[in-house]
């Protein structure tokens, strides 16, 4: 399995190692050339103590705790930020360098508010625990104190008067989440940290509050609620978009007066892997006060006997979606999902000329790349990790990133270097004018080549306004450059001709050194498309499980018969990573789970997890017991969560369709896509992620709607009535307005059309203030 | 650790004082003689003279020494662990616990729940603080963890209830802000020791 997704991603290895052996403490350790002595000394189990370093991002040498002896070397080795050279000799404690140690701590420690006893970080901290563990029992230093006031950014507050300094959180949000809104203003004992875009108020910054070591960047929600070790912590995976990302739920007894659990914040691995505010704070989305309604599940069950069609959401566990597909084979239901049935064809179109079922990178793939294409998505909307792990290879790697989409996205203007702007409608075109460029000096079959030699280059460009000089100089960005990464978006998925797209990437995946990724577009399409056979049509009477129908069970309530939301069940989701992923319970549920009702409906199983060693391993899942699966990472930060998929080959079908005439789409248009760190009802549901639910749209949207800013205006898209407030966003260019859809709550999963539609607007009433 | 200490069971110079007694009685015959003696001697109307005395004593000269329980109850040692007071801060009236939850972590029975917010100036406010006397083996922990001196023990002694769970909240052990003044500091555990002032070392400050 392992051997196979090596051989995937050849484009990304790593040229030869070199092997180096090295002494620690008297212990011979064998590495790689490269590897800094405190990596070595960690996959080796020895100790060294560290205040600023921050396995994810790129030293940051501020701290000098981690300082070692080499034989040979005078003064002091850092050892966090020196490579290894074969055949040093180090020792990681001497008296020295304990007395160094212990120097520095007294200075962290002059004037540190003597408040562990109030602080969040009580019991957790770092500069608590090397206090202690060097011994610092009394301040022998003095420098005059000032008044620093605690600062309240929104999601996260900053005291200043904790903070050390260590600037992980300024790396964290400048390297992995880009929304660079920290800033560290030196001034030597005056130091601070600057919330630079504080208006933003990013959710963002709650993974700098993670990496803060001390109690100086908390959660302003967490804030003083509970001590750490109060808390449970329930090991899980967030559920709100197909990154998948790890976490904790960290859960307690609401109050004195109700002993209900609750879940009181959300942590991380925040050493190897990250959250994006969504997984953050967007955790109070379960299914309250639910209980077993006998009288309801009976009509649940009349309702599962005269249907003929269920239709589902893709924020669905493997199992469920394993047991919707057993209901269909026993029963002969219609499966309709869609958020997962485009791109279960595209998957599939894809796969006819790859020859495999799977795409071949991964968000590791991403972040090691040095050239990266993003395609067809707004990628900092729909899904935050990916453009997190592009910020990393725009960082670590100064990686050049090329975004090709129909609007600007000025939140991901840091890392893009290359914009270009394609017409809404023309993918088709644009992605065979990619094709025509990425493949033009490579070997390709006959018939491939021929169908690239006979695409009209002139007329493609011409409408799909992609500049032949923009390739150009995209085809030149990418010349001496090592690992390539292709992300493709939702855009593609729905659009009409999303076959022959598929196609023609499967082209560019098989014969360039182009890793490509199809970002999945809900939390498990990628499972659900590969456990279940989707129908298009649905038939007369059709269950809805977290989506539209004639009976309708729900998680977030709005529905007939109650059902278990994310965080109340157990099973496994598929990740973007093809890597299959366990969630557990944390919050208690009462009520009935769809286990329930297809257990009445023929199927037998006691637990819903018992079907997790059923996943057909024909699409590459394996055979695990879920109470089997782990869901951790090493300390060397090895990701050790659930299992990889195993990628099958499939009957190739590599006849390509000619590229149509590109459509038109003048006027007004609107483009479906929620506000960052929203996904679905789900995320809608939370309390604290932040939901502009607003028509937005640029000035000149404005004038050519003949609308102004607060203009309450009506319109349908997809047969749903949408009754929205235009807001006006200067940065934006164009006559495409931005729709979010998750606030839709049942309805908010029926996107299976092409992602922009011509617009019909009816304007509500005029802004009385404006 | 040595266990020398422990295994030395010379306790020192002993300083006994011999009681004097008549020899005691050997053979058959001289008990028999003792048993004649003392019941002819009358000694049993030694002792019901004193009862009778006190009798007297009781009901015509009112002095008693029976304690009317409930009515009446005998002062105990201030380092009795009783339950818990919640004291305030004599300056401010603010209640002192500043919301640590090491009495609550320290809880050798788990009894203490404490809920904390963040309030309007930035602080850890006490929103609610309870204890389970049904629980509590008034141990003393946590009256000695406090590094507020906020918990400590009081005087109530009874604790009977008729339920085995007895939740006292916060306002029900915090001092009443009119009582503040007859707030006393408690000297048991968890006390500042006399000597305190003694080593308190100054932080430097050259400002
Ligand atoms: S806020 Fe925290 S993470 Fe940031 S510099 Fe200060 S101590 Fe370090
Ligand atoms: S929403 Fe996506 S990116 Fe954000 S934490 Fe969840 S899985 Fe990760
Ligand atoms: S006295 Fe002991 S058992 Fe009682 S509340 Fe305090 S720590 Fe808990
Ligand atoms: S130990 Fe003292 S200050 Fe801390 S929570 Fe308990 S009573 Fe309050
Ligand atoms: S860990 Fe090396 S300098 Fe901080």
């Amino acid at each position: 399995m392992y051997e196979m997704l090596l051989y995937f991603n050849g484009g990304a290895m790593m040229s030869k190692i070199k092997n180096i052996t090295v002494t620690i403490d008297g212990k011979t350790c064998h590495s790689e050339f490269g590897k800094t002595i405190l990596q070595i000394a960690r996959e080796n189990d020895i100790y060294i103590p560290t205040m600023c370093y921050l396995t994810k991002v790129m030293s940051i040498a501020s701290c000098r705790m981690c300082v070692v002896d080499v034989e040979g070397v005078d003064g002091m080795i850092l050892s966090c930020q020196e490579p290894a050279t074969d055949g040093i000799v180090i020792s990681t404690n001497t008296p020295e360098i304990y007395k160094q140690r212990q120097s520095i701590m007294k200075l962290y420690d002059v004037n540190h508010p003597l408040e562990c006893g109030v602080c969040d970080k009580s019991g957790e901290c770092d500069l608590q625990n090397k206090t202690l563990e060097f011994d610092v029992a009394q301040q022998n230093f003095t420098a005059k104190d000032q008044n620093r006031k605690v600062q309240n950014w929104g999601h996260v507050s900053y005291d200043p008067a904790l903070c050390i300094m260590c600037e992980k959180c300024v790396r964290v949000s400048t390297e992995i989440t880009g929304d660079e809104a920290l800033q560290v203003k030196f001034g030597g004992y005056n130091s601070t940290i600057l919330n630079v875009k504080q208006d933003k108020n990013y959710a963002s910054l709650g993974e700098a509050a993670a990496v803060c070591p001390v109690g100086a960047l908390v959660d302003t929600s967490f804030k003083y609620t509970s001590n750490a070790w109060e808390l449970t912590k329930i090991p899980a995976t967030c559920s709100h978009c197909s990154s998948g990302c790890e976490l904790n739920y960290e859960v307690k007894q609401d109050s004195i007066l109700n002993s209900e659990e609750k879940i009181y914040r959300v942590t991380n691995t925040y050493e190897f892997s990250s959250l994006c505010g969504a997984g953050r704070f967007g955790y109070d989305f379960e299914n309250k006060d639910v209980t077993k309604d006998t009288d309801e599940f009976k009509k649940a069950v009349e309702a599962f006997k005269v249907a003929d069609t269920i239709r589902f959401s893709a924020v669905i566990t493997n199992e469920e979606a394993l047991i919707l597909q057993r209901l269909k084979e026993k029963l002969n239901y219609k499966l309709i999902c869609d958020e997962a049935k485009g791109y279960q064809d595209f998957l599939k179109a894809f796969g006819e000329v790859t020859g495999k079922n799977l795409y071949s990178a991964n968000l590791k793939t991403i972040s090691d790349s040095r050239a990266i294409i993003v395609l067809g998505s707004k990628i900092n909307n729909d899904n935050p990790m990916v453009k997190y792990h592009i910020t990393m290879a725009s960082k670590h790697n100064q990686s050049r990133v090329a975004y090709m989409h129909t609007i600007e996205d000025t939140e991901i203007q840091n890392i893009v270097t290359q914009f270009i702007k394609y017409e809404v409608g023309s993918e088709e075109g644009v992605v065979a004018l990619l094709a025509d460029r990425l493949l033009k000096d490579i070997e390709l079959p006959v018939k491939k080549r021929e169908f690239l030699d006979s695409l009209d280059i002139g007329y493609l460009s011409a409408e799909s306004n992609i500049g032949e000089e923009e390739l150009d100089a995209l085809a030149k960005s990418l010349i001496k450059k090592r690992g390539f990464s292709l992300i493709v978006g939702e855009d593609l998925y729905s659009h009409p001709r999303a076959k022959n797209i598929a196609k023609i990437l499967g082209l560019i995946e098989t014969y360039t050194d182009f890793n490509i990724l199809l970002t999945p577009p809900s939390t498990n399409a990628l499972g659900v498309s590969l456990i279940c056979d989707l129908d298009k049509e649905a038939g007369n009477y059709t269950i809805g499980y977290n989506s539209t129908g004639d009976y309708i069970l729900s998680a977030t309530g709005d529905g007939n018969l109650d059902m278990p939301s994310f965080n109340q069940q157990e099973g496994t989701i598929t990740t973007i990573d093809k890597r299959v992923v366990v969630t557990n319970v944390a919050l208690p549920y009462g009520g009935y789970t769809l286990n329930d009702l297809a257990n009445i409906c023929w199927l037998n199983h006691e637990y819903t997890i018992d079907y997790t060693k059923e996943l057909p391993t024909s699409k590459g899942f394996s055979a695990v017991e879920f109470d089997l699966l782990p869901n951790e990472f090493s300390i060397t930060g090895k990701e050790n969560r659930g299992y990889l998929l195993t990628s099958i080959k499939v009957v190739k079908d590599t006849s390509l369709d000619e590229v149509e005439d590109l459509p038109d789409y003048d006027g007004l248009v609107v483009y479906r896509c929620n506000s960052v760190e929203q996904f679905s009802q789900f995320t809608s549901k939370t309390t604290q992620l932040k939901e502009d639910n607003n028509l937005v749209g640029s000035p000149v949207f404005a004038t050519v709607a003949k609308i102004k800013d607060g203009d309450r205006v009506k319109f349908i898209v997809n047969d749903i009535e949408y009754n929205r407030v235009f807001k006006i966003d200067t940065s934006m260019k164009g006559t495409i307005a931005i729709n979010p859809t998750n606030d839709m709550g049942l309805s908010s999963t029926l996107v299976s059309s092409y992602r922009y539609s011509k617009l019909k607007l009816e304007i509500q009433n005029k802004n009385v203030s404006s | 650790m040595s266990l020398n200490k422990f295994k030395d069971r010379n306790v020192g110079v002993q300083n006994y004082t011999l009681i004097e007694h008549e020899a005691f009685p050997q053979t058959g015959g001289e008990k028999f003689a003792r048993v004649l003696k003392r019941t002819i001697k009358g000694e049993l109307f030694v002792g019901l003279w004193v009862t009778m005395r006190t009798m007297i004593l009781a009901l015509f000269n009112g002095e008693i020494h029976t304690v009317k329980y409930p009515f009446e109850k005998l002062p105990i040692s201030p380092r009795y662990r009783a339950i818990h007071d919640m004291l305030r801060l004599l300056e401010s009236g603010h209640y002192r616990c500043i919301g640590c939850g090491l009495c609550e972590k320290i809880c050798i029975a788990d009894c203490i729940k404490m809920d904390t917010k963040y309030d309007e100036n930035q602080r850890k406010e006490v929103t609610e603080y309870t204890i389970n006397f049904g629980r509590c083996i008034f141990c003393g922990y946590c009256a000695e963890v406090c590094p507020e001196l906020a918990i400590v023990h009081g005087g109530r002694y009874e604790t009977a209830s008729q339920q085995r769970a007895s939740f006292s909240i916060f306002d029900d052990m915090l001092t009443p802000i009119d009582a503040l003044k007859e707030q006393k500091e408690y000297p048991g555990f968890g006390a500042v020791s006399p000597n305190a002032d003694d080593n308190i070392k100054k932080t430097p400050l050259a400002y």
